[in-house]
């Protein structure tokens, strides 16, 4: 066994090295051999989660004619970028073969060999838990390490108590194809564009009428509070019922798969409606931004409806809860669609695709936590992709920053008042 | 017994580089010699054990089974150092490890009886044999932990597994 820490004239560590005793089988004699960690690696055989548990699709927006792919874990939902020769050895890791081997395949196969790009690939692979199975979350995994501690154990229980609130359908995808069947497909006709056009046309005349007017249309709600707050509250949460059903029929439309729709409270504490329409990223780059536009442009429509149905109606708490929908309808509008905030929201997705890298969320704050510091002593000038992440971590600080301070001055301001 | 009195060779044994001449020569009695084939086990994890022992000539390996006939090899022992004293000395009174012979080998051994009687006559000499045994235990500690520490980055370095970044 080498010593801990040896290293080698270059000032690397040493690669170790285990000795073993191995007995002849009529167990007389015996024999020691150096295994070094290298030659273990070498023999070890990756082996890809199964294969119900990933799918891969050609990313349409490859830089400079690179080919790249999204692989995607379903389970996790973490989706990661490899190339052309990676998505090669991906194919190899079916756990038959060593790593000597599927190295062998590729020079084979490519006629050269970068000895970096397996190593390379598998922390990529494991990161994403595509090699192997790991616990649902950290926290869950935390948890489970310190059950001794009563907190800990608490805190286990009632996530685990909330993840039982969860109401899913997986057969939801039979539901959608049939609403999309009997008019759902008319949302993605140049007819509804027309309608959306008009209801925007409609409710801006609308809501500059209200503007005028607004110290008698809020009378109405300010006369009836409960009642005003709760009518908004229920429709809104009607509405985030329709933004996810319009996700549902986009999927559909573009021939991708739903794969669950139901309740569930989000990280533990956020109530709220869902679809799971993650098979849109296996389509195009247009089939997914069509997707991620469509559930804000259903508050866009539904905020100038109400506006336009608000100036319609007599003074009093219907007009009031109707024109109070309609501001909160234009502002998830606007939320749904603002993509610097470190939650992957509509428009985040949106931005992905005009940038070009689909784990950008991720790729920023991995940056930023472990390489910008090292960046700026070395003074190594950033990649581009190195640039949109940093844009996309800052402009996202001062957002959410931004957004608290508003919060603490819109409180502060309705204290005083 | 050990036919002659080896004093130059006790001389190099650790346990007794401070003990007074006499006090070996009264000791010496109490060894026994014991030869082993390469690949002769003296004893296996597991096994009770009874005495120590000094390596005059050869190279014991010292292994703890992993699986099936395969074991991890923890250290190697060469002329002058001493084993066994484990199971003579701790709380169990079985071998923690299993060795053997890597080429042919002279030990002496020295039961617990024996050492107990060189205690009770010798108490200022066992004092310091004492004194040696603990720097003996505290080189195996060091060296344990070392592996452990060796074995866990040979595993991380043969899964190719990140820890720094997951």
């Amino acid at each position: 066994m080498s010593e801990v820490g040896d290293k080698t004239a270059e000032g690397r560590p040493k690669r170790t090295r285990i000795e073993l005793l191995v007995r002849e089988a009529d167990g007389d004699g015996f024999e020691t051999r150096e295994i070094p960690s290298g030659v273990a690696y070498l023999h070890s055989r990756p082996q890809r989660i199964p294969d119900a548990d990933w799918e891969m699709a050609r990313l349409p927006y490859a830089p400079a004619g690179v080919v790249t792919y999204a692989l995607k874990n379903r389970r996790t939902e973490q989706i990661i970028q490899i190339t052309e020769t990676e998505k090669f050895l991906w194919e190899q890791m079916d756990g038959r073969a060593s790593l000597q081997e599927i190295a062998t395949s590729y020079l084979l196969h490519f006629g050269s060999f970068d000895f970096e790009i397996i190593p390379t690939l598998i922390v990529k692979l494991l990161r994403a838990d595509l090699l192997t199975m790991r616990p649902v979350s950290r926290l869950r995994a935390v948890l489970a390490r310190n059950r001794r501690n009563p907190a800990a154990r608490a805190m286990e229980g009632t996530l685990h108590a909330l993840e039982r609130l969860t109401v899913t359908s997986r057969r939801s995808h039979q539901f959608f194809e049939r609403i999309y069947r009997y008019g759902g497909f008319l949302l993605f006709t140049p007819w509804a564009i027309a309608l959306l056009a008009i209801a925007v046309g409609l409710g801006t005349i609308s809501g500059i009428k209200i503007w005028n007017n607004l110290g008698e249309v809020t009378h109405g709600l300010a006369s009836h509070p409960l009642v005003a707050i709760l009518l908004v509250k229920i429709v809104f949460w009607l509405t985030v019922i329709n933004h996810q059903i319009i996700h549902a029929l986009a999927c559909i439309h573009y021939k991708r798969r739903v794969r669950e729709f139901g309740f569930t409270i989000l990280h533990g504490f956020i109530p709220t409606f869902y679809a799971d329409v993650t098979d849109i990223f296996m389509a195009t780059r247009r089939a997914r931004v069509v997707n991620a536009v469509a559930g804000p442009l259903f508050h866009l429509f539904l905020g100038g409806l109400c506006f336009w149905i608000a100036t319609l109606l007599q003074p009093g708490l219907m007009q009031g809860f109707v024109a109070a929908s309609a501001i909160l309808q234009i502002q998830s509008f606007f939320i749904s669609l603002y993509p610097f905030c470190f939650l992957e929201m509509d428009g985040y997705h949106i931005l992905v695709e005009l940038v070009g890298v689909p784990t950008l969320n991720h790729d920023s704050v991995r940056f930023v936590r472990e390489s910008l510091w090292r960046r700026i002593r070395t003074a190594t000038r950033l990649t581009r992709q190195e640039t949109i992440g940093l844009a996309y971590f800052g402009l996202s600080l001062v957002s959410i920053a931004g957004f608290v301070l508003l919060n603490v001055w819109l409180l502060t301001s309705a204290g005083k008042s | 017994m050990a036919s002659l009195p080896e004093i130059g060779f006790l001389r190099r044994v650790v346990l007794f580089k401070d003990v007074e001449e006499q006090v070996i020569l009264a000791l010496w009695p109490s060894f026994h010699e014991r030869r082993l084939k390469k690949g002769d086990v003296l004893f296996r994890a597991g096994d009770p054990g009874e005495e120590l022992f000094l390596i005059k000539d050869g190279s014991i390996v010292v292994s703890k089974p992993v699986t099936g006939r395969v074991e991890q090899v923890l250290s190697r022992l060469a002329p002058g150092e001493v084993f066994g004293e484990m199971s003579v000395f701790g709380d169990e009174r079985r071998r923690s490890a299993t060795c053997q012979a890597e080429v042919d080998s002279v030990l002496y051994s020295l039961d617990r009886d024996s050492l107990n009687r060189f205690v009770a006559s010798s108490p200022l000499a066992a004092a310091k044999f004492f004194q040696q045994m603990a720097q003996v235990a505290f080189k195996r500690l060091r060296d344990s932990s070392d592996l452990v520490a060796e074995v866990t980055r040979w595993g991380l370095e043969a899964t190719g597994l990140d820890i720094e970044h997951k």
